[in-house]
This record gives C-alpha cells, sequence and structure tokens, in this order.
C-alpha cells in the first residue's frame, strides 16, 4: 500500500507537477507572453498568447522527412532525449525551501551537467542530419555552449560559496535546496551586494544558453537555414521547438532559485503564482529586450564577449564572495 | 598458494612472452594459444586476490628466494600487494586481457606478430610488475622494460610515416624520465641504506634533508615522464598517432596509469609529505597545466589518433590534480577517475583502431558519415565520448563529479582561492573535451559521407566484443558508483593512508610502531556534501524517454510517408530526402574536423598559435623542456626544503 502511493506520488511529480505537464504548460506560456512582449516593443499587434501552443500542434500533424544519408536512429531519438532530460531537470529545481519534487538525486554540478544534455542532442541530431548547414550549425553551438559554460560555472560555485559559508560547516554546498533555505533565513541572493555581479552575468549567460535572439548564432536563419533544425520537420522539430521553450522556464527559473531564493510564503500555489511571475520578468529582461533591441552577433563575438564581460563579471563575484563580502 | 600469486602473475605473462619467442614465430595457433594462456592466467590470479586484499583488507607480501629482512633491515627482493597496488594491478590486467583479445583481429594484416605478441607480453609483465613491487630498485627495472617494450612497440609499424622519429623521440626522453628515477633511487639509497619501500618509508621522516629533496624532485619528475604529464605530453601524441591502437590502448591506459601510481606511492607512502603544501601545490600545478594545456591541443588536432592522446594526459591531469588536493575525497576520485579513464580511452583509442583498420585513415578531414557503415562501432563510440566528456550517466561523469566535489571542498576548508580557480579549470576542461569529441562525431561517424567510403564494412566480432566489454563496464562503473566506491576505491584510500599497516606488512609487526607510525588501518570518510543517484536519474528518464517514444509510434503512424512509396509515386529520386543545400549543392562539402569551431579558434588563435610553435616535433626542444623542468623542480624542492 505505501509503495503504491510512493509510486504514485513519484508519477504525479513526473507527469503532472512540476514534471512533464506543468513544466510544459509555463514554458508555452512564458513562449508566448515572450512573443508578445516582443511585438509590442517593436509596435506590432503580435500573435495570440496560445500561439506557441497552436504551432506545435500544426507540426504534430505534419510529416516526419528524414533525410536519406541521415542516420534514422541517432536523428530520431536525439530531440527526444533532449527534451526528456530537460524534463528531468525540472523535477529537480527546488520551488521553496521546504518543496523538492525529487530531493536527494542531483545537487548543482548534476543540474550543471544535465543542461548541457539538450545542446549535445541538438548537435548529435544535427551531425546525424548529414547536412552541411546542420554541419556549420553545430560547429556553431558548441562555440557558444563553450562561450557561456565558463561564467556560468563561475555563476553557479559563486552562489554554492556564498550559501555554504553560512549554512554548511564545510564552507560548501552543491544542494539547491540548501542555497533556497540560506535565502529564505538572510534574504535573496540578489540583495547582497558581492552577488549582483554574478546575476548580471546569469542574466547574459541566460539567452545563449536558450538560443535567444543576440545570441541565436547556431540557427542564424538568414545566413544558414536554421543550422542545427535544417533538416528536421514535423514531430521531432516540434520536440526540439519545445525543448527550446522548456529551457527558457528551466533557465529563468534556475535563476530563481539562485538569486531570487528568499521571497516564499511556504503555501504552493502562491510560490507557484510567484516564481512564474519572477520567470517572466527575467525572461523580459533578458530574452525579450535584447531580442527586440539588438542584431545578431557574429561568432567570434559571442565567443569574445562571455570570455571577456560575462567571465569578469562572474569572476568579480567569486572574488568578493571568497574574501567575505 | 595466494601469497604466491605477485610473483605469479608476473611471471606468467614474462614466461609468455619467453615461449612466444621460442614457438609462436611462424605458428600462428601456437602463438594464440600461449598469449591467451598467459593473459588470462595472469588476470584470473589478479582477479583471485581481490577477496582477501580489498574486502577483508589483507596486505600479500612475497620474499623473493625467502629472503626475509633480519634485524630490521630488509635485504632481498620484495613483492608488497596492497589495496592500492592491485586497484592498478586489477586496471592494468583488464587493458592487458581486452588489448591482447583485439589484438587478433585488429593486427591480422600486419606480418613479425612473433614480435610483437612477445614485446605485449613483456609490456604487460613489466607494467604489473611496476605495481606490484615493493623495492624501488626493481621499480626502476620495470620502468625500463616497459619504456623500452612500448618504445619498440611504438615503432612496430615502421613502414608508417614518422613511427621510427616518433620511437626515437619516445626513447630519447623516456630514457631521461627512466634516468631520473634511477638518480632518485640511488640518492635514496644514499642516505637510507635500503631499496625496500616500506623500510625507505619507515625512514625517510626521520632523516629528511637536502638530498631526500633531490631525491623526491629526481622520482616525481621521472615518473611525470613515465605519465606524461606536462611537459612530456608531446611524446604521447607522436607516440599514439603511429602505434598500433592496441598499443595506444596499453601505453595510454596503462603506462600512464603507472606514473600516476608511482606519484601517489613516492608523496603519500615514501614520504608521507602529502601534508605539506608545497608538494600539494606542486601536484596540483602540474596537474592542471597537464589539464588545461593538453585538452586545448587536443581541440586543434585533426587525426583521431593523436586527438586522443592529448585527450589522455588531459585526463591523467584530473587523476594528478584530485590526487594532490591530500584529501580522502580527492585520493579517491584520482583512482576512481584513473579506472574510468582507462576504460573509456581504451574504448575510444579501440574503436579509433576499427576506422584505421577499415579506412586506413585517422585523418578527420578525410573521413565521414561512417555510421551508415559501421553502426555498431559508432554506439560504442558514443558510449566511449560521452564518458570521456563526462555526460551522465556514464562513468567519467561520476568521476569527475567527485572530483569536482573534492577540489572545492578543499578550496573551502583550507579558504584556498587557487583551489577554487583549479575547479573552474576542471569543469571547463570537461567542456572543451566534450567539444573534441563532438568534433569527432561529426567529421568521422556523421555528416556526409564521402564517396570513397561507400563500401567500407563493420568490424568483426573478434573487434567488437573488446569494446563491447569496455562499454560495458563504463556503464556498470558509471550507474553503480557507490558499489565501486564501496568494493574499490575505500578500501585502496584507505591503504594509501595506511602507511604504518604497509611497513608491518613487509618488514613484520611492531616495525611501524618502532619509527612511531599507527599501523592501525586507517579509516576513510568520504562524505561530501553534493547528491548524485544515477539510478533515480536513470528512471526518471527512463519513464519520460518511455513517454517520447509512446508519443512518436503513436502519431508517426498517419505521418509517415516512406521513401519508397514516394519513389513509386513520384520517380526515382524526392528531392525531399536530399539534404537541403538552398539549391547551391555544388558550394556545399562535408563539414570535417578542421572546419569546426571557428569562433573559438579565431578568438584564441595568439593562444593556439603559441602552442603551435612550442610542439615544434623536434626531438631536441623537448629534450630541453625536459631538462629545464627537470631543473625547476629540482630547485623547487631544495628551496622549499621538503
Amino acid at each position: 500500500m505505501n509503495i503504491v502511493l510512493i509510486i504514485l506520488k513519484w508519477l504525479f511529480h513526473i507527469l503532472v507537477f512540476p514534471g512533464f505537464l506543468f513544466t510544459l504548460c509555463a514554458a508555452l506560456l512564458l513562449a508566448g507572453i515572450d512573443r508578445k512582449l516582443v511585438a509590442r516593443m517593436q509596435n506590432r499587434v503580435g500573435p495570440p498568447l496560445l500561439q506557441p501552443a497552436y504551432d506545435l500542434l500544426k507540426l504534430f500533424g505534419k510529416e516526419i522527412i528524414i533525410p536519406r544519408q541521415a542516420n534514422k536512429k541517432a536523428f530520431l531519438s536525439a530531440p527526444a532525449v533532449g527534451l526528456a532530460s530537460l524534463l528531468v531537470t525540472s523535477l529537480l529545481l527546488p520551488f521553496s525551501a521546504s518543496f523538492v519534487a525529487v530531493s536527494g538525486v542531483a545537487d548543482v554540478i548534476v543540474v550543471l551537467y544535465l543542461l548541457t544534455i539538450p545542446a549535445v542532442a541538438i548537435i548529435v541530431g544535427a551531425a546525424s542530419s548529414a547536412s552541411p548547414f546542420a554541419g556549420v550549425g553545430l560547429s556553431r553551438e558548441m562555440v557558444a555552449v563553450m562561450a557561456y559554460e565558463l561564467p556560468l560555472t563561475i555563476v553557479l560555485v559563486t552562489v554554492c560559496r556564498k550559501a555554504g559559508l553560512m549554512m554548511d560547516e564545510s564552507g560548501m554546498t552543491f544542494s539547491l535546496a540548501t542555497v533556497m533555505q540560506y535565502q529564505a533565513e538572510h534574504g535573496a541572493m540578489i540583495t547582497k551586494l558581492s552577488m549582483i555581479p554574478a546575476a548580471l552575468a546569469m542574466l547574459f549567460i541566460i539567452p545563449c544558453e536558450v538560443g535567444a535572439h543576440p545570441f541565436d548564432i547556431a540557427e542564424a536563419e538568414t545566413e544558414i537555414c536554421e543550422g542545427t533544425l535544417a533538416e528536421y520537420s514535423g514531430l521531432p522539430l516540434a520536440f526540439y521547438e519545445l525543448a527550446h521553450y522548456v529551457k527558457m522556464f528551466i533557465l529563468t527559473s534556475l535563476f530563481c532559485v539562485l538569486f531570487l531564493g528568499g521571497f516564499t510564503t511556504g503555501v504552493v500555489v502562491v510560490d507557484l503564482i510567484l516564481r512564474l511571475i519572477f520567470c517572466v520578468v527575467v525572461t523580459f529582461l533578458c530574452i525579450t529586450v535584447p531580442h527586440a533591441v539588438c542584431a545578431r552577433f557574429k561568432v567570434e563575438q559571442v565567443f569574445k564577449f562571455y570570455w571577456t564581460w560575462v567571465l569578469g563579471l562572474a569572476l568579480v563575484s567569486l572574488l568578493l564572495v571568497w574574501l567575505g563580502l | 598458494m595466494m601469497q604466491h600469486f605477485p610473483i605469479l602473475s608476473i611471471m606468467v605473462l614474462f614466461f609468455g612472452a619467453f615461449l612466444n619467442g621460442i614457438f609462436g614465430g611462424k605458428n600462428a595457433k601456437a602463438r594464440k594459444i600461449i598469449v591467451l594462456a598467459s593473459i588470462f592466467l595472469s588476470f584470473l590470479m589478479v582477479v583471485a586476490m581481490t577477496g582477501p586484499v580489498m574486502l577483508e583488507g589483507q596486505i600479500i607480501s612475497y620474499w623473493l628466494g625467502n629472503w626475509e629482512p633480519a634485524m630490521g633491515f630488509a635485504f632481498g627482493i620484495g613483492l608488497e600487494v596492497d589495496a592500492v597496488g592491485l586497484f592498478f594491478g586489477l586496471i592494468i590486467s583488464t587493458a592487458v586481457l581486452v588489448s591482447g583479445l583485439y589484438s587478433f583481429e585488429y593486427m591480422s594484416h600486419d606480418d613479425a606478430l612473433g614480435y610483437y605478441y612477445t614485446l605485449y607480453l613483456m609490456l604487460g609483465g613489466g607494467v604489473l610488475g611496476l605495481v606490484f613491487s615493493g623495492c624501488l630498485f626493481n621499480i626502476f627495472v620495470m620502468v625500463e622494460i616497459m619504456t623500452f617494450s612500448a618504445v619498440a612497440l611504438t615503432a612496430f609499424r615502421n613502414e608508417k610515416y614518422g613511427a621510427l622519429e616518433a620511437a626515437f623521440k619516445y626513447l630519447v626522453v623516456g630514457s631521461i624520465g627512466s634516468t631520473s628515477v634511477l638518480v632518485g633511487t640511488i640518492l635514496l639509497y644514499n642516505q637510507t641504506h635500503t631499496l625496500n619501500l616500506a623500510q625507505i618509508a619507515s625512514i625517510l621522516p626521520s632523516v629528511s634533508n637536502g638530498v631526500t629533496a633531490v631525491a623526491f624532485g629526481f622520482l616525481f619528475v621521472g615518473f611525470a615522464t613515465k605519465a606524461f604529464l606536462f611537459p612530456f605530453q608531446p611524446l604521447a601524441a607522436d607516440a599514439h598517432a603511429v602505434a598500433p591502437s592496441s598499443i595506444s590502448v596499453l601505453i595510454s591506459g596503462v603506462l600512464t596509469k603507472t606514473g600516476v601510481y608511482g606519484i601517489i606511492r613516492l608523496v603519500y607512502v615514501l614520504y608521507q609529505s602529502m601534508n605539506l603544501g608545497p608538494v600539494k601545490t606542486l601536484v596540483v600545478f602540474i596537474g592542471t597545466l597537464s589539464m588545461f594545456i593538453c585538452v586545448t591541443m587536443a581541440l586543434a588536432q585533426h587525426d583521431f589518433k593523436r586527438l586522443l592522446a592529448f585527450h589522455s594526459i588531459s585526463q591523467v591531469g584530473y587523476v594528478i590534480t584530485a590526487v594532490g588536493l591530500s584529501t580522502a575525497l580527492g585520493v579517491a576520485g584520482g583512482l576512481y577517475h584513473a579506472m574510468n579513464h582507462t576504460l573509456f580511452k581504451s574504448l575510444l583509442f579501440l574503436t579509433a583502431g576499427a576506422v584505421l583498420h577499415q579506412t586506413d585513415t585517422t585523418n578527420l578531414d578525410e573521413l565521414g558519415g561512417l555510421s551508415k557503415r559501421m553502426p555498431k562501432t559508432t554506439v560504442l563510440f558514443l558510449i566511449g565520448a560521452a564518458s570521456i566528456s563526462g555526460l551522465p550517466p556514464f562513468n567519467g561523469f561520476a568521476s569527475k563529479w567527485m572530483i569536482y566535489q573534492a577540489t572545492f571542498e578543499a578550496a573551502a576548508a583550507q579558504n584556498n582561492f587557487g583551489f577554487a580557480l583549479v575547479g573552474i579549470i576542471e569543469m571547463l576542461t570537461s567542456v572543451l573535451t566534450l567539444a573534441s569529441f563532438i568534433k569527432v562525431t561529426q567529421s568521422v561517424f556523421f555528416g556526409q559521407m564521402p564517396k570513397k567510403w561507400e563500401n567500407v564494412k563493420e568490424v568483426g566480432n573478434g573487434m567488437i566484443i573488446p569494446m563491447g566489454i569496455l562499454a560495458a563496464l563504463c556503464v556498470i562503473t558509471g550507474v553503480a558508483p557507490s558499489a565501486v566506491e564501496k568494493y574499490l576505491l575505500a578500501p585502496a584510500t584507505s591503504a594509501v593512508y595506511s602507511v604504518g599497516k604497509y611497513i608491518n606488512a613487509m618488514m613484520g609487526e611492531g616495525f611501524a610502531e618502532g619509527v612511531s607510525l599507527s599501523s592501525e588501518t586507517v579509516a576513510v570518510d568520504l562524505g561530501r556534501s553534493g547528491y548524485w543517484n544515477p539510478l533515480a536519474w536513470l528512471a526518471l528518464l527512463g519513464i519520460l524517454l518511455f513517454g517520447a517514444f509512446v508519443a512518436f509510434v503513436l502519431l508517426r503512424k498517419e505521418a509517415k510517408t516512406k521513401e519508397s512509396e514516394a519513389a513509386e509515386m513520384f520517380g526515382s529520386v524526392d528531392e525531399k530526402f536530399e539534404p537541403f543545400f538552398s539549391g547551391e549543392r555544388a558550394e556545399f562539402s562535408q563539414v570535417g574536423g578542421s572546419d569546426m569551431f571557428w569562433g573559438f579558434k579565431k578568438v584564441m588563435r595568439p593562444y593556439l598559435d603559441f602552442m603551435h610553435d612550442a610542439h615544434s616535433g623536434v626531438v631536441n626542444d623537448y629534450v630541453r623542456w625536459a631538462v629545464e623542468c627537470l631543473a625547476l623542480v629540482l630547485l623547487y624542492c631544495v628551496l622549499c626544503g621538503l
């Protein structure tokens, strides 16, 4: 009886909240809001709020074309693996200090690595399609990963150190729940002076990791015809689009966990709504505004930007935290 | 019976080499029987020792000719197998076994196989002898045996461009390393009047002076040469690129591990100096430099095996860095990564060998699209690539995760900002590793297939099965890290710290207490602040993937148009199944190895140019590096007064 209950609870977490269903809905909603906001900023009317969902429904019904030279298994399984690992990541992010769907399974480093799996899935899928556009796209995608991964690592280490100094006797914690706990007790990370550069760095990292507009070198449709996605159609393409939206939600959500963690009430529903509002704000700041304002960077500009400015911001924060500020 | 296993497991290999030299020259069948019998026997004996050594915590010691120590002095030659030695012994005999099994099909195109197997068995015996030896001079002897066998095997395909050159470089710089070990041994003998490791360990702390500090420097550089650590990495690259892949497995998976083993023995057991700040700094510094420089070098390669060679050293850099942290978790993580490195790097070298065997090239710019012709090799390669890049849930991730934890915990506990930077470099290196394997994936197995590879076939089972064994081990050690930790890492880590026990097993009960060392087994606490539960994670992923699979099946039924049906409808060729060229087919070609990561290369150009010039390929330069490095390390050791 007990085991059945536990399994049911797990399945509920995985399939409904905060896993599959909730994450998908939240991601689609976020994507819809993003598109609407971009349109308003560019003085357009913009699509309806549910347009991303309509697009996906249309793609579900479309024919799947597998290029003759492609490796079928890798071509079809890559999108599914990417989406699945993102959904798993969504289970590991805490909503408040007390509510984590699946605890004791993974820590910050694991989350960091889980977030690279979707990028690897896109790359392997693109490579297996044997298209030259995809070849260029995957090369650029990997450059983007190399660009943002270094500052992202430093931001995560900084947050872990900051929380660990107070919360863990070893001076370091890797648990996202502990990071939340710290913020519940000592106020949100963003209110600490030493953490502001790291938060800024994270705001720069999110659009690149998501592949949003000024940093979407891998998909650049005007230059390399959607690059990594050039050969995809129908359901696999829908999976990729979905993974794109989910990634947007998860990364903004991760930002909330790392920097905006203190504002919780303990009531799950209220926390949820708060989290969604924060996600929309973060999305607006780091995805919508650059999308509406900037033109796409060149490949080497992206790399240089992350390994100088963003890296510098993250390092400043790490140094300040290490000095005990 | 059990106490004879250490010497027998080594003797079987040497005896096999001897027999093979006599009977195996012409007769392929006799050769096969001799080789298989000796590697299997040796492997079984090493495995049989795991029971008492790993589980019960015994130390097996053996005196040749039963010349046991008298009056507190070790006269005879001793073998001593504790949990660290056996841990490396297990890694080594597994790699030797797999490499031997693979050789039969892989080397079938070559001639003079009698010499090949004789040298191969000598190499295996030398390496196993090194990790089981309880005597410093015999370590030198085994270093010589394995170095010369490896040099000869590097030059085995001497019809190939660069084979003799690589062997020559290896010979010259390898000799500097061997000599360095010998000089260190002589200096230690001068100070302690013994060659037995256990006895040296009992005497050294009390006679520490300038000479022992210099001896430390010599031995450290000597073992670093054997592990090809910075600045010895160019040798490995040249040697791997031309050696047969089955030998690359031994050079990368086994020879480098003897260097790691030597360094662990040196700093933890002989000098017991790991708590000293300067030693930590030295070891971590060398490890980090090797890790980072070699991974950037690997990114710039366009030969499959050269790329793997640089990654070998980069991964050994992880091991050395972790060991240098001087925490129990660091040692355990380092040992774990050493084991995993042997597994996944051997697997990758074997897949490279399979590609070489079928296409006769390892040039990344020429290959492409082999996944359609060699599907099994592709899957095995992807497992190896995911492991080395540290993607969960494969073994590379489990060990790297432990190393990260150890690094950041050491940084936090000692409030050492340098270690925090080392941790960040470790994680960066991991991403760069991923990038270079993406490059191999795209330019060898995926991407477009050049016309000339259309008739390439999959390799036979004689090569697939050894690769399959390694791939299975990669998955198992990645999914069950707690079992690996309990049965292998915890005993080995404890043995690293239980110096007194090591001395007593060799010199008789009560000897360690005589020099005020405790002979208790040191219990190690591998507690850490993070969580990683691969089984739970796999269950989550499995459920979601199953869901995705169902969705695919349900939705695909209606939407799918078979190419054959389309061909019937529209004639022979339907354009929509061709790759998308936006109408300009002629302009496009395969995106090969050298074309990848343009933005990265452009920004890093000054650094890469500098590295390119530094790796001049001239042996004189490499010797200069070796000597300069030796001088610097000696100076450092003396100035810090170890």
